[in-house]
């Protein structure tokens, strides 16, 4: 016969074994932390990190943030990084580069990476990002109001007190910089000509927009009638149902290219790796190019032509993309917000 | 009033613990940070925050809009509290319940809605037109007189309620009595009225002028990055460029504006009284 005291020790030992068992597999489940924008996170959680976490058996954290504002994150946490993979643009994964935040990726590790677009590939230099989203940036104008085929045309005088511009502030603010410089016959990354045209050109513009979201209210209340903007607000504009076109300048469009990057010493290379060939396969990537979350970077995506339309999709027009060289981002970028601030913002 | 000190000290601990820890240490830290230079304490990031000739101008358009949007506030409140004051008390409740519902809007919605009202074919625009005040539309949204409205608009109930609880306490006859003694209106205002009220218009002030130079959503939705206030500055800096000691530089002139403007409107006050 046993004691009830034997009885006791034996219960208490199983619960223990069982609570073992319990935290064993718990303890051992890592998270893969990912610093991203803030936008489309539950598209995200259910098409990509839902059936990752499946597969890995680890967790997903995502960190959710402005660039500037993760960047800034990333630094002070520097010597013991809580970030696995960041996904940041092109111009902010090369102040991460400088910063040296970030270290090289094992391309040969990604098996999708043969299937991305070349300038996906290593946008940044180094393998230290890989593109998986980009986008063209044109001009958008009212088609029943102006008449619009050059960057140039920006200046035409109809479009006084018609035309919004994105501010230096914003990813849009050197892409502008950028084409007006090409358009104008400036050369080099200075931008010096942009800039004295952009200041020209002040008393007609509206307002220099921060968020690109306002433009569609602009555009509906008629405050406006041409802006420079991305092409993932396309879909959006055209949901407003007015005569609005987007352009196609002679001196062609421009763009950017939104990365993944790995942190300098992170905790869990091996799985960041796998999650990020995850992301650029044809599948996920088709999936978030459906729903229209992001233009796929993988080539062998194939998309019905309602939905490409609003994406910055297919061979052509992804190579006629005008990328600011990335060299010319890090050497010039404080001069951009010096000469701007003195001609433009005052 | 209490028998015992000690219950008094006792009482008034929590809160003072609680603003010790939320908001006097966060707000040291944050002003040493900006005095912090390359070789100890030193006033250089102000130095190098005033050198840039945009944050000059930013720095005197706030100081210029917080000011304008005092004085309109105080001159439109004291005529609106006078008028609710001297209503029926049961018309009163009515008027200060009207003067306080914008309170419970969110400051957000009612910007976005003066998008709509000072838009190119806004309100405003077409009542212009109608009265043939203006040829074509003008040019509001995304100026100073946008942001200016969106202040005024925003802060002045708050100078109104401290107006009406100020006349509120003011013995009902001197008016009369001032004006049996032969003063004409505007002076029984400044010598009897305005030194019997300072108090009011020393709060009202205060929380307007604090009010309207630490506004981010106004600015920032109504004025844009071509009518940058020291808030939305503030923002950019920070947010955008990643300018932490700018930033603290900026909470520390807003800080320190704020604490100036009510220690000048105790002054003006005290020698009005005297």
């Amino acid at each position: 016969m046993h004691s009830i005291g034997e009885e006791m020790i034996r219960t208490v030992l199983a619960a223990g074994a069982l609570a073992l068992l319990a935290a064993g597999p718990a303890a051992a489940q890592t998270t893969l932390t990912v610093s991203g924008f803030g936008i489309a996170q539950d598209q995200f959680r259910r098409i990509l990190y839902a059936p990752f976490e499946a597969q890995c058996g680890c967790k997903i954290a995502v960190e959710a943030g402005n660039s500037a504002e993760r960047l800034a994150k990333m630094e002070a946490r520097r010597a013991n990084p809580e970030i696995d993979i960041a996904v940041l643009s092109d111009a902010d994964a090369m102040i991460a580069r400088t910063k040296d935040l970030i270290e090289p990726i094992d391309v040969a590790k990604l098996s999708n990476h043969a299937r991305l677009y070349d300038i996906a590939k290593d946008p940044i230099g180094g393998n230290l990002a890989v593109g998986y989203t980009f986008y063209n940036t044109s001009i958008v104008y009212r088609s029943d109001k102006v008449k619009i085929e050059s960057w140039k045309d920006l200046w035409k005088p109809e479009l006084k007190g018609r035309l919004a511009l994105p501010n230096i502030t914003t990813t849009q603010g050197p892409l502008l910089l950028f084409m007006t410089d090409r358009a104008f016959g400036g050369s080099g990354g200075a931008f010096t000509t942009a800039i004295d045209r952009i200041a020209e050109v002040k008393p007609n513009v509206v307002t220099f927009y921060e968020r690109s979201a306002q433009l569609l209210q602009l555009f509906q209340q008629d405050e406006i009638w041409a802006a420079p903007l991305g092409r993932f607000n396309w879909a959006n504009i055209k949901k407003l149902n007015m005569p609005l076109a987007w352009a196609t300048p002679t001196e062609g469009q421009t763009g950017g290219i939104n990365v993944m990057v790995v942190t300098k010493n992170g905790k869990n290379r091996e799985l960041a790796l796998r999650f990020m060939d995850m992301w650029l396969s044809t599948d996920i990537q088709t999936k978030l190019a459906m729903e229209l979350v992001d233009s796929p970077a993988n080539k062998e995506v194939v998309l019905p032509a309602d939905v490409a339309d609003n994406l910055t999709f297919g061979p052509e027009t992804v190579n006629a993309v005008r990328l600011i060289p990335p060299a010319d981002v890090i050497a010039n970028r404080d001069a951009w917000l010096a000469g701007w601030n003195a001609k433009v913002a005052r | 009033m209490f028998q015992d000190r000690r219950i008094g000290l006792a009482l008034v601990l929590p809160a003072t613990l609680f603003l010790l820890a939320g908001f006097v240490l966060p707000v040291l830290v944050l002003l040493s940070g900006s005095l912090q230079g390359p070789g100890g304490w030193s006033f250089d990031a102000y130095v190098r925050f005033f050198a840039v000739p945009l944050h000059q101008e930013v720095f005197w358009r706030t100081v210029r809009l917080g000011v304008l949007v005092t004085l309109t506030c105080a001159v439109v409140g004291y005529a609106a509290a006078f008028a609710i004051v001297n209503t029926a008390p049961s018309a009163r409740g009515k008027l200060i319940g009207l003067l306080i519902l914008p309170l419970m809007i969110s400051p957000v919605a009612r910007t976005y809605a003066w998008i709509v009202i000072l838009g190119r074919t806004g309100l405003v625009n077409q009542a212009l037109q109608g009265l043939g005040l203006a040829d074509g539309p003008v040019r509001l949204l995304f100026t100073e007189t946008a942001v200016f409205i969106g202040l005024v608009q925003l802060f002045l109930p708050l100078m109104v309620l401290t107006l009406v609880s100020a006349l509120e306490n003011l013995p009902a006859d001197v008016m009369s009595a001032a004006r049996v003694l032969g003063a004409g209106w505007i002076q029984t205002f400044v010598r009897v009225v305005l030194p019997l009220t300072r108090e009011g218009l020393v709060i009202g002030g205060t929380l307007v002028f604090t009010g309207a130079v630490t506004a981010y959503i106004t600015p920032a939705v109504l004025g844009g990055s071509r009518v940058l206030m020291l808030e939305t500055l503030l923002y950019q800096r920070v947010s955008v460029a990643g300018d932490i000691v700018s930033g603290s530089v900026i909470a520390a002139i807003l800080v320190v504006m704020s604490y100036t403007t009510n220690v000048l409107l105790r002054r003006i006050a005290a020698g009005r009284g005297r």
